[in-house]
């Protein structure tokens, strides 16, 4: 018997070309992860707790290694120009941790209290299955925790 | 109204719609694999970032620097191809680790929690 020809074109993208349309829908991207609606959520729970303290929230979905603690501090360390003043969220499903590691300086406006708080109800909302529902409570309460900064407090006056 | 017409009505509609239901929940295609605690997790890791501040006016701590910037519009993955002179030796495990340096970030703080 022979085999019905495959219909889908596979050919390897080069300069000039982009991959096949059915190459790229295969492709385990970060569209198939969440949906654009939760994407759009995160976008702007990230953006506007960053800009509303001053600090750097970002936020890593993946595995966190045998250590989750030392592979979470070592992100954090490369999360950016100015890690003193950044917030790393790490999330790692698979092994059902949430880290949370903040800077000297973010520290100092994000006491370990305040983060142990925000994760409590970060694992709530994983525990019943709502990742971005959970990652989005918690950035809003640690941004609600640290607050304006005195810069941004009086802008022009 | 005879007996054919009495069971298109009466059987052949609430059957209709029974199936155009039952299409619509369970049509292929339109659903995406949900998370569940306990599952394993399969996806390449993602680190997602916030905007980065538009305007002169983004605070006194040094230049804006380009180096460590991803190109891609509001939140993105690390990994993307810098060309930086010292982008080429940072390889470590995945793509997500490949990001800028490691800068030291004093006394850290933060919590863990499971579920």
């Amino acid at each position: 018997m022979t085999r019905a020809l495959e219909a889908e074109s596979h050919d390897t993208a080069t300069a000039q070309t982009a991959p096949a349309r059915t190459d790229e829908a295969t492709d385990d991207g970060a569209d198939q992860l969440f949906s654009y609606q939760e994407l759009g959520r995160l976008d702007e729970a990230l953006t506007m707790s960053s800009r509303e303290t001053g600090l750097r929230f970002t936020l890593y979905i993946g595995d966190l290694g045998r250590q989750t603690r030392v592979t979470a501090e070592d992100l954090h360390a490369r999360s950016g120009q100015n890690p003193t003043d950044a917030v790393l969220i790490a999330v790692s499903p698979g092994q059902r941790v949430v880290e949370v590691v903040t800077g000297a300086g973010a520290g100092r406006r994000l006491p370990d209290r305040a983060c142990a708080l925000a994760v409590l109800s970060m694992t709530g909302s994983f525990a019943a299955g709502d990742l971005i529902g959970g990652i989005i409570n918690g950035l809003r309460q640690l941004s609600d925790q640290a607050g304006h900064p005195s810069a941004l407090r009086h802008p022009h006056h | 109204m005879n007996v054919a017409e009495t069971i298109i009505v009466f059987v052949g509609i609430p059957l209709g719609f029974v199936v155009l239901l039952a299409l619509l929940i369970f049509l292929p295609g339109r659903k995406r694999p949900r998370y569940k605690p306990g599952q394993p997790w399969e996806h390449a890791p993602v680190w997602y970032e916030p905007h980065p501040e538009h305007g002169p006016a983004a605070g006194g701590h040094g230049t804006p620097g380009h180096e460590g910037q991803t190109k891609a519009i509001g939140s993105s993955v690390y990994g993307e191809p810098s060309h930086d002179a010292h982008g080429s030796q940072e390889h470590a495990h995945g793509a997500a680790t490949a990001a800028p340096r490691a800068v030291s970030a004093g006394p850290l703080g933060g919590a863990r929690g499971t579920w």
